[in-house]
This record gives structure tokens, C-alpha cells and sequence, in this order.
């Protein structure tokens, strides 16, 4: 795993630059992850689950068949081209779809409906409330679950600086950029300090240097913050980049091909990670040209 | 170092004078300058019977007249008080048949037949009907206007809270919201720009309903609106105050869409959930 400086707000900065921000290095929320379970334990399992919901035209089955845990203060990537049930997975460890077969378990609970200790950042912009402010937004999720006011707004404001957007604490959302709006919605989703992070394709709406530029971001809040990921893309690249272990999923409905270890890829331009992203293209069973996906 | 000049382009000649350069409320106001100033030469010109058309001054007298006495404010309280509570009632009964038809698929049908029966019918249409239920009074008309203001509000509360985007619903279970916070911090904001639009149609209709009904009315006595002001007017040949009930009209009309503008402007529009317009 490369370690990255986190950059503060790099619109101004080459890409290649890497500063370390001075103001990060006091008190960031420090790790969460050893609440969930004891050190090295897994905090998600994900034991023999099937998975389908129901559409238009019946019952879809989307995973037949997938098994794989998480362990505390780990990355995980699930892998799939579209329609392999990846993010049907996600909606399922977030509570949102039970599973029709098997079991998820979390910090030792199963059958578990939504809640703040899986936050989830999704794939789209508007997923912020755009009647309350950046702050807000970040800050009301805390109250919700207790926290007092003035309590929640410096911890929303800790969190805001920690993704790089104190300046933007009191804009409202319609007035951010893409990119920054997936940061607020990181920063809502860490403020939380879930057991586990989720995440579905958070970039998959932005353009490639906007994304490029947030993979290096969140992973050296990642760096920081410990905590534990679970985070669902179609893109090998950004699995190498971000990932430690990579859940492949193949097929549809989609079984677990393989758990690939890919910690110690190096950097994008080494020759293991060239021989990695090989690997899980034939995984993948992409065919053609690589163009490059990330 | 680029000089500011050269990037901005030399203003036209005369620019400076133009209509559209000027500010919006002092364009407004030139212009009802002029149309009071036609209305006026019109009066002095054609030499048209006082019994028929009054002049402006005439209008300016019977208005201040009528304000300062107390009888146009009486008559204008009247009218909105009944107004407010007229639409006050429409809107439960809206809010009522929306949970309805959020619950059940039976409740939805109801709403979108209901709405499909009542929505075309004017406002004043079922007058002679709560005239015969309810008698020459209050209560008649706080029907008819309940009956104008429903349906535009739950066919835009049903709508608003049907295309409430998904993806912040879920947020809101992921940060672990009870459903009754569910609805009240999430669905409901998320459904106010319909929800304002239905209010403002709500009070266009009920506005213009109870004027007409008033007008049908035509009761006398302490209790009369805007509309019984008018006619009773009429009946008196008192040209200017027909004039002047009509010009408070008007510009109550113009106070609220501007008041629904103030709240747009701090709600919606600030939210970007709607572009200024």
C-alpha cells in the first residue's frame, strides 16, 4: 500500500504533488475499528448468502452464492462487471434487501436492518440533503443518533476538514461541484464512525481526474482513520488502488471466483501490479483491448 | 499583466438609457404611471356617464375612503379569514386522502379518481348545492372553497412525495431515522417545491372562488366579504367603491404572489430544489 499524504484541497496543485497539510496532523479522529470486534476478528461475514430481489419481471436472482468476510480495520473490494449482483451485495450487508439464503453477520449481529453503524456512500450526487447545508449535512446524521448540538457540529466540522471542504461548511449542496459533494457524503458516512464503511461505486460518476484524485484522498483518510471498508466497483484499477483484498465475482447470477490478496501490488507503475490487473481481467473475463477502466 | 480593459468590451452608446438597464421596480412603475395617465385621458376625452366608468382620482378617493373608515378593511378581512380556514379545511382533507393513498394501493386509486372527478369543476360550480346543504351562510362557502383547495394540494402532495428520490430516502434509514422522522425530516422537505405549488394553486382557486360566490351571494349586512362589497356597490350605484373593491382585489393578488415568492426564495430556491424564475 502506497502511503499517500493526504491532500487537503489539491484543485490548485499538480497531481503528482503530495503536501502534507499541517492542520491533519493534530486531532484526527483516531481508529474506531477495534470497537467493532477484537483486533484481527471479522467484523462482516458473509456466509453462504443467495440474493435476489424482486423487478418488474419476477424474482431476480443476483448472487447465488457468496461467501467471504471482512476483518476489522481491513479493505475490502467486491468486483463485478455490471449485473453481477455486486451492489445488490452492498444493499444487503447495508440491511436495505434481506438475504434470501444464508447469512450476513455484523460486529456479531445477523439479520440486521439499516442503520449508522454500516454508513453508506452511494454512487449518486444527490444523496445529500440539499435543504441543509454542508455542515448540516454532515452534523444532522450525529444528532440523530444522539448527539447534542454543539457536540455534532464540531465533530461534522473535524470531519469536513479531514476531506478537505472546511471552506465549504455553509454552501448547500446544488452549489458544489461533484466531486466535493461525494467528499461531504465521506465525511457524513466517517462522522459516523461505523463499524464498517460502505461503499458502492462513490466514484463512478466523476470524471477520471476528479477520481483519481479522490482514490488518493479517501485512502489517506483510510491511513488515518482505520477504518474498516467494504467497497463495491467494476473498475480494477481503482480495486488495486484502494483495495487489500479483491472479492471477484463472476457470472449472473454471480458466485464468488476468487478472493484475490492484492496488498502488496505496488505502485500503478510497477510490474506487480501490471501482472496483477492481469490477472483479475482474466478473472473477470473481460475480453478485447485494455484501454484501461479506472 | 493583462490590462482589465482590453478584456471587457467598450459599453454601446446610449446604453445607459436603455428600458431593460433600468430597475425592475421603476419600469413596473413607469409603466402604471401611463396606464393610469390613459385612463384618465380616456375619462376626460370620451366624456362616458359617471354611472359607468369613474375616473382615477375618483377610484384613488373611494379606495383611501374605504381603507380609512374601516369598511374595505372589514370587508377584506372577511374574505381572507374565511378564505384561510376554507383552505385550511381542504388541505387536512388532502393530507388525509395523501396518507391514504401512501398506504394502500386502494386509497391511491380513490385519490387519482377523486381528483380526476373534482379538479376540472370550477370552484363556484357546487354553490347552489352547499347553498341547499349548509343555508345562506359561512359554512357554504367554507365548503366551496374547500372543495376548490383540495384537490389541487393532494394531487401535488401525492406527486411530490411519489418522486422523492430513492437514493436520499435510503440515506435516511442508513443514518437510522425512525420512520416518523422519515417522514417528517426527510419526505417532507423533500416534497415541499409541490407542495408550495399546490398551496399557491390552492389559493389562486380559493381566491377567485370566493369572489365569484360572494358576488353570487350577495348578502348584506356586517358579515359580507370583498365580493358582497362589490355588489352591494353596484346596487348603489356607487361606481367608484365597484372600482376600488376591484383594485383591492388586484392587489392582494399581487401581495401573495409575492409573499409565495419570498417563501420560494428562501426555501426551494436556496436549495436549488427549484430554479429562480
Amino acid at each position: 500500500m502506497a502511503p499517500l499524504a493526504l491532500l487537503k484541497d489539491t484543485r490548485d496543485l499538480p497531481l503528482s504533488g503530495s503536501t502534507q497539510d499541517s492542520s491533519l496532523r493534530g486531532e484526527v479522529p483516531a481508529a474506531t475499528a477495534t470497537r467493532a470486534n477484537g483486533a484481527g476478528g471479522s467484523v462482516l461475514s458473509v456466509d453462504r448468502v443467495r440474493l435476489g430481489y424482486w423487478g418488474n419481471r419476477g424474482f431476480h436472482l443476483a448472487v447465488e452464492e457468496a461467501t467471504f468476510d471482512v476483518k476489522a480495520r481491513e479493505r475490502l473490494i467486491v468486483i463485478g462487471q455490471s449485473g453481477s449482483g455486486k451492489s445488490t451485495l452492498l444493499k444487503a450487508v447495508a440491511g436495505f434487501i434481506a438475504p434470501t439464503d444464508g447469512a450476513i453477520t455484523v460486529a456479531g449481529r445477523t439479520s440486521l436492518a439499516p442503520g449508522p453503524d454500516r454508513a453508506v456512500v452511494f454512487q449518486e450526487f444527490d444523496q445529500l440533503f440539499p435543504w441543509r447545508s454542508v455542515l448540516e449535512n454532515v452534523a444532522y446524521p450525529l444528532r440523530v443518533n444522539g448527539w447534542r448540538r454543539r457536540e455534532g457540529a464540531a465533530r461534522a466540522r473535524e470531519y469536513l476538514e479531514l476531506t478537505g471542504l472546511s471552506h465549504a461548511a455553509d454552501r448547500y449542496p446544488h452549489e458544489l461541484s461533484g466531486g466535493m459533494k461525494q467528499r461531504v457524503a465521506i465525511a457524513r458516512a466517517l462522522a459516523l464512525e461505523p463499524v464498517i464503511l460502505l461503499m458502492d461505486e462513490p466514484f463512478g460518476s466523476l470524471d477520471a481526474i476528479t477520481r483519481a484524485r479522490l482514490q488518493r484522498e479517501l485512502n489517506a483518510i483510510l491511513e488515518r482513520t482505520q477504518t474498516t471498508l467494504f467497497f463495491v466497483t467494476h473498475s480494477i484499477d481503482e480495486a488495486l488502488i484502494l483495495g487489500e483484498r479483491v472479492v471477484v465475482l463472476h457470472g449472473s447470477p454471480s458466485t464468488v471466483r476468487e478472493i484475490v490478496d492484492v496488498e502488496d501490488v505496488g505502485p500503478p507503475d510497477s510490474p506487480g501490479y501490471a501482472e496483477m490487473r492481469i490477472r483479475l481481467r482474466e478473472l473477470l473475463a473481460i475480453e478485447g483491448e485494455d484501454d484501461g477502466d479506472a | 499583466m493583462a490590462t482589465p480593459s482590453a478584456a471587457v468590451p467598450a459599453r454601446p452608446r446610449g446604453a445607459l438609457l436603455r428600458w431593460g438597464r433600468l430597475p425592475t421596480w421603476f419600469r413596473y412603475l413607469v409603466l402604471l404611471a401611463a396606464l393610469i395617465g390613459i385612463w384618465q385621458a380616456y375619462k376626460s376625452i370620451s366624456g362616458v356617464d359617471d354611472l359607468l366608468f369613474s375616473s382615477p382620482r375618483d377610484v384613488a378617493d373611494a379606495f383611501w375612503t374605504g381603507w380609512r373608515e374601516g369598511t374595505l378593511a372589514r370587508t377584506t378581512w372577511t374574505t381572507l379569514k374565511i378564505l384561510a380556514v376554507g383552505i385550511g379545511i381542504g388541505a387536512l382533507v388532502a393530507l388525509t386522502l395523501v396518507a391514504f393513498a401512501a398506504l394502500s394501493q386502494i386509497g391511491e386509486d380513490l385519490l387519482r379518481m377523486l381528483v380526476a372527478i373534482f379538479n376540472p369543476l370550477p370552484g363556484v360550480a357546487v354553490l347552489p348545492l352547499a347553498l341547499l346543504w349548509f343555508g345562506l351562510n359561512t359554512n357554504a362557502l367554507l365548503f366551496v372553497i374547500a372543495n376548490a383547495a383540495a384537490w389541487p394540494i393532494a394531487i401535488n402532495l401525492s406527486t411530490g412525495f411519489k418522486t422523492v428520490n430513492p437514493t436520499i430516502v435510503a440515506v435516511g434509514r442508513n443514518i437510522g431515522l425512525s420512520s416518523r422522522r422519515l417522514i417528517t425530516d426527510v419526505l417532507a422537505p423533500a416534497a415541499l417545491p409541490y407542495a408550495i405549488t399546490g398551496l399557491k394553486t390552492a389559493w389562486a382557486f380559493g381566491w377567485r372562488t370566493i369572489i365569484a360566490a360572494e358576488l353570487i351571494f350577495g348578502v348584506a349586512g356586517a358579515d359580507g366579504g370583498l365580493g358582497t362589497y362589490i355588489n352591494n356597490a353596484k346596487l348603489f350605484l356607487m361606481i367608484p367603491q365597484v372600482f376600488a373593491g376591484l383594485v383591492t382585489i388586484a392587489i392582494l393578488g399581487m401581495a401573495f404572489e409575492v409573499l409565495f415568492g419570498v417563501l420560494e426564495r428562501r426555501t426551494i430556491v436556496r436549495w436549488g430544489m427549484k430554479t429562480s424564475t
